[in-house]
């Protein structure tokens, strides 16, 4: 309960990454390309002369990339000492949750099932509250 | 052994300290068994560490104390009151005894006995109580007079303080990302143009932000002679229970390494120790025997070049067996007997280095406990370090050990696929060839791509193949740049990358899991205008295309003739502008530019180049026309200053084993050699520096004074005067060496000169006067100034 949370939109659909969580929330500007990672990175970016591994929420997810944006947010999150940016089509506001994360009958879909923490009812409506790490583990829809 | 000492003193500080609590709950529950546990474990280490100085009242009153804490874990006796107070007095004094070995001085004699005396175990709690009180009693009377001078004196002797590792590091890392971030805005603020009250304070920002760079490093650093202070401790060990006498000589502790490094390189050192004392020093009689001194020598010296430590680890014993050491690797089936025999003795004593084998013929308590010289060299290499062996028989072995002097910055050459740049570990790159060249041959064998470059034949991979954004098939071999890599396995590959860019110190960052999943990066670094660049993981690249073992049985004995092939004279084979091949002695070439031909301006008898902004004396140009657009130039020095020779391609370097064949015929060449049976002149260095130097400006120039007030003498006469090797005299009272005066103006140059030449401006002398030079005689000039000069040195 009143969890504050980055309220965005991966995928077509709302999301939720815990605000506590995000150190900030950037436009990527350049890319620089990994060959031979999995789809799911992006590469990485220059964040305050730190190297950010640039995830794309939308692949890590298993559904397919989301078009190139020139003004593309990510969150910035930090996870056991790397830093990622989550890569999303677009962030809104924190939010506070007005509920507990709760399953729903019947799952959520294969990829949001396995990465989300369950529904969260925000004041923008109901809300997938995602899981990070496994995000950030990679594609989600093989795992699951 | 003062470093030691201080460790003693720390360590036993911090127990004390750790334990105070324990020792209170104790008190208040004698029977709490793991409070017990955790002081018998205080005195015990206490006792322990004394033994290793001469403290016989330190150890005993905790030998006293643990006998007695002994008893009560093993239940032979119930720690009742008078046992914990007596064992708290006993733990109070080690207290106050550690504090003045720290201070240096003696601690007040007499106590000790009364202390252990009311360990033990007594009828009555009333005689307990009293022979404590009376030690004690005098005691902190004592210690309360001489506490406080104590205190004000430990505080001025303590002038260091331990700090975790871990806090450390993240100071380090702090700065290093300061350092990243202040490159960031050095590159905007040059976008940004120049900005006179933001550069200044910017500047100063760099400068500080530089000098805090090097303090952090230092604080990570350790002399080395922390590491050699626990050295002749295992040497008299070792060497005692050996049966042998040695001694030990150290060189260079003051030199710093990396606090990690150090740890890094204990056990590799140990391990060197080791072997050298088992297996290279002689017993006291064979040495005698072999005309030695009885004491074996075994000698440590440490040097700082640039930013590597090379360590060396010398014995004057009988040095490596490697007949034995070969014989040993054609039973254990690492190499036949032919390979062997085709090995130069150099190849042979790296054996050592190679899996499995041990010159031990049995396994002595000593060395040969399964971890070899192989691990040693991969323990090194793993921390971008290597190690190399010398050894004569009879007289002894020498290790070289290379260390970077810290962890996390690496040195690393820098390529490109693509529009991107990688950075590929220089401890890697054996050498750098270009695809085009004559000399690489590329053949394909099944899906392997394969090149040989000088009698080698190695695997060919290709950056954009392995990263998986080129296919195969699209890839144009001639075009790309080979970066030969030998790992640490002694494997061979060429990596075909697009560009090689530069070599860099680049601090490497760890990358993502996932990242690192791939196998094909190690970790990440950034470039200075703020991009991330990564790292090549090169081993498991070569893991992964599997050819850690495919080329070992190829290539080895090719690339043995390699070895010794080089310890002839290495030259450089190029084709002049004449079409014709000629060699230069490889110490000669500075490097190899390419310019274009712009660059050059070539007027009469006058050659120059430009080169990075600076102005070289061209050479070889005599030879034909230039080409067209580029030209490449060998950067030939001779150390002191440098040539540009004007080359049509360069072909390759070359190792001259024949002689050389002087030729009186022409005095450019140093004469003809042979190479791959062809005959080549090879260019005579002495005679090139000879004609074609600059004349250096020496030291303390002569000088000559000019008339002040002439046009003519400022415009014309003084080029010609600094280019004869003088300096302009300006200040009116010095003494100049020489002065030039006017025959028109009357009036002398106003200062003194030790030689004066007079100018006159008709071409024929008046009267048949001799004292003076027409101004345009030039010959005639020159060549008094010549004889100012040479007045001079006479």
């Amino acid at each position: 309960m009143n969890e504050l949370l980055l309220l965005c939109r991966i995928a077509g659909r709302n999301a939720a990454i815990p605000a506590v969580r995000v150190q900030s929330v950037i436009e990527v500007g350049d890319i620089t390309p990994l060959p031979g990672v999995p789809r799911f990175i992006r590469g990485l970016t220059a964040l305050r002369s730190q190297a950010l591994t640039v995830i794309d929420c939308s692949v890590a997810l298993g559904f397919e990339s989301q078009p190139e944006n020139p003004e593309q947010r990510a969150a910035v999150v930090d996870v056991d000492g790397h830093l990622y940016a989550l890569l999303v089509e677009a962030a809104y506001d924190v939010g506070e949750a007005r509920s507990d994360a709760i399953e729903v009958p019947g799952g959520f879909g294969a990829g949001w099932q396995a990465a989300a923490r369950g529904l969260v009812e925000t004041d923008t409506g109901p809300t997938l509250l995602i899981d990070i790490e496994t995000l950030v583990s990679g594609p989600v829809a093989q795992a699951a | 052994m003062d470093d030691l000492l201080a460790d003693f003193v720390a360590e036993t500080r911090e127990m004390l300290e750790a334990s105070g609590g324990e020792i209170v709950a104790w008190e208040a529950d004698p029977a709490d068994k793991a409070r017990l546990d955790t002081i018998f474990r205080f005195v015990h280490t206490v006792k322990g560490n004394c033994g290793f100085f001469d403290f016989p009242r330190l150890e005993k009153l905790s030998h006293a104390a643990e006998d007695a804490l002994a008893d009560c874990r093993s239940g032979r006796r119930d720690p009742d009151r008078a046992l914990v107070s007596a064992v708290l007095a006993i733990i109070d004094r080690i207290s106050e005894m550690t504090d003045s070995i720290e201070a240096g001085e003696d601690f007040p004699d007499g106590g000790d006995d009364e202390l252990i005396e009311a360990l033990q175990p007594s009828e009555t709690v009333e005689i307990v109580g009293e022979s404590r009180e009376a030690p004690s009693a005098p005691m902190s009377a004592d210690s309360e007079e001489t506490a406080a001078p104590k205190a004000a004196r430990s505080a001025g002797v303590q002038r260091s303080i331990r700090l975790p590792t871990e806090l450390l590091d993240e100071v380090m890392k702090g700065v290093s990302d300061m350092v990243l971030a202040r490159n960031d805005l050095a590159r905007r603020l040059r976008d940004a143009g120049e900005q006179p009250e933001i550069d200044g304070p910017f500047d100063r920002l760099s400068t500080i932000l530089a000098d805090v760079r090097t303090a952090i490093t230092r604080m990570r650093m350790q002399r080395l002679e922390h590491l050699f202070s626990s050295l002749p401790r295992l040497v008299r060990d070792l060497s005692n229970e050996l049966g042998k006498q040695v001694m030990v000589d150290f060189e260079g502790g003051e030199v710093e390494l990396d606090r990690e490094m150090v740890e890094m390189v204990r056990d590799p050192l140990t391990h060197i120790i080791r072997n050298a004392l088992d297996h290279g020093l002689e017993g006291p009689g064979e040495r005698i025997r072999a005309g030695k001194r009885e004491l074996g020598l075994l000698k440590f010296a440490a040097r700082q070049s640039g930013n590597q430590i090379t360590l060396a680890i010398t014995d004057d014993g009988r040095g490596i067996g490697t007949d034995r050491l070969a014989a040993k690797a054609v039973a254990a089936g690492i190499y036949s007997q032919a390979e062997v025999d085709a090995m130069s003795e150099r190849r042979k004593q790296h054996l050592i280095f190679e899996p499995g084998l041990s010159t031990a013929d049995k396994v002595s308590a000593v060395s040969g406990r399964g971890v070899g010289m192989d691990v040693v060299r991969a323990n090194l290499e793993r921390v971008g370090g290597s190690i190399d062996v010398v050894s004569k028989p009879g007289e002894g072995t020498s290790f070289y050990l290379k260390l970077p002097l810290t962890l996390s910055i690496i040195a690393a050459l820098t390529v490109g696929s693509g529009s991107q740049r990688y950075a590929v570990p220089r401890s890697f790159v054996e050498e750098i060839v270009f695809g085009s060249s004559e000399h690489v041959e590329f053949a394909e064998a099944g899906e392997r791509q394969l090149v040989t470059f000088r009698g080698k034949r190695v695997p060919c991979l290709s950056l954009g193949t392995i990263l998986g954004t080129k296919a195969l098939e699209d890839i144009e071999w001639r075009n790309k740049t080979l970066v030969l890599i030998r790992l640490a396995s002694e494997e061979v590959f060429a990596l075909a990358v697009d560009r090689v860019y530069d070599h860099e110190d680049v601090v490497v960052k760890p990358i993502a899991p996932a990242v690192m999943e791939t196998g094909l990066y190690a970790g990440t670094t950034l470039l200075d205008d703020g991009r991330p660049m990564m790292l090549l993981d090169l081993p498991s690249i070569a893991q992964k295309y599997q050819l850690v073992n495919e080329m070992r049985s190829a290539t080895r004995v090719v690339e043995e003739e390699q070895v010794e092939q080089r310890k002839s004279q290495p030259i450089m084979l190029f084709t002049g502008l004449d079409g014709r091949r000629r060699a230069v002695r490889l110490e000669l070439v500075r490097r190899i530019d390419t310019v274009a031909r712009e660059a050059i301006d070539i007027e009469g008898a006058r050659a120059q180049a430009v080169i990075d902004g600076a102005i070289f004396t061209l050479v070889g140009h005599e030879y034909g026309p230039l080409p067209e657009e580029k030209c490449r130039l060998l950067r030939l020095s001779d150390g002191d200053c440098e040539v540009a020779y004007a080359v049509q391609e360069v072909l390759d370097a070359a190792a001259m084993d024949g002689d050389i064949i002087p030729s009186a015929a022409d005095p450019s060449i140093e004469g003809v050699t042979l190479i791959g049976d062809k005959p080549v002149p090879v260019i005579d260095g002495h005679a090139l520096f000879a004609s074609h130097r600059r004349p250096q400006a020496s030291a303390q120039p002569m000088t000559c004074r000019l008339p002040a007030r002439s046009d003519w003498a400022r415009t014309i006469l003084e080029p010609l005067v600094e280019a004869a090797g003088y300096r302009i005299a300006t200040d009116a009272q010095e003494e100049a060496d020489v002065a030039i005066e006017l025959a028109e103006e009357q009036a002398t140059p106003p200062g003194p000169a030790r030689r004066v030449i007079r100018l006159r401006p008709e071409p024929e002398a008046p009267d048949g006067a001799n004292d003076s030079i027409y101004r345009y005689d030039r010959e005639a000039l020159l060549a008094a100034l010549k004889q100012a000069r040479s007045g001079k040195t006479a």
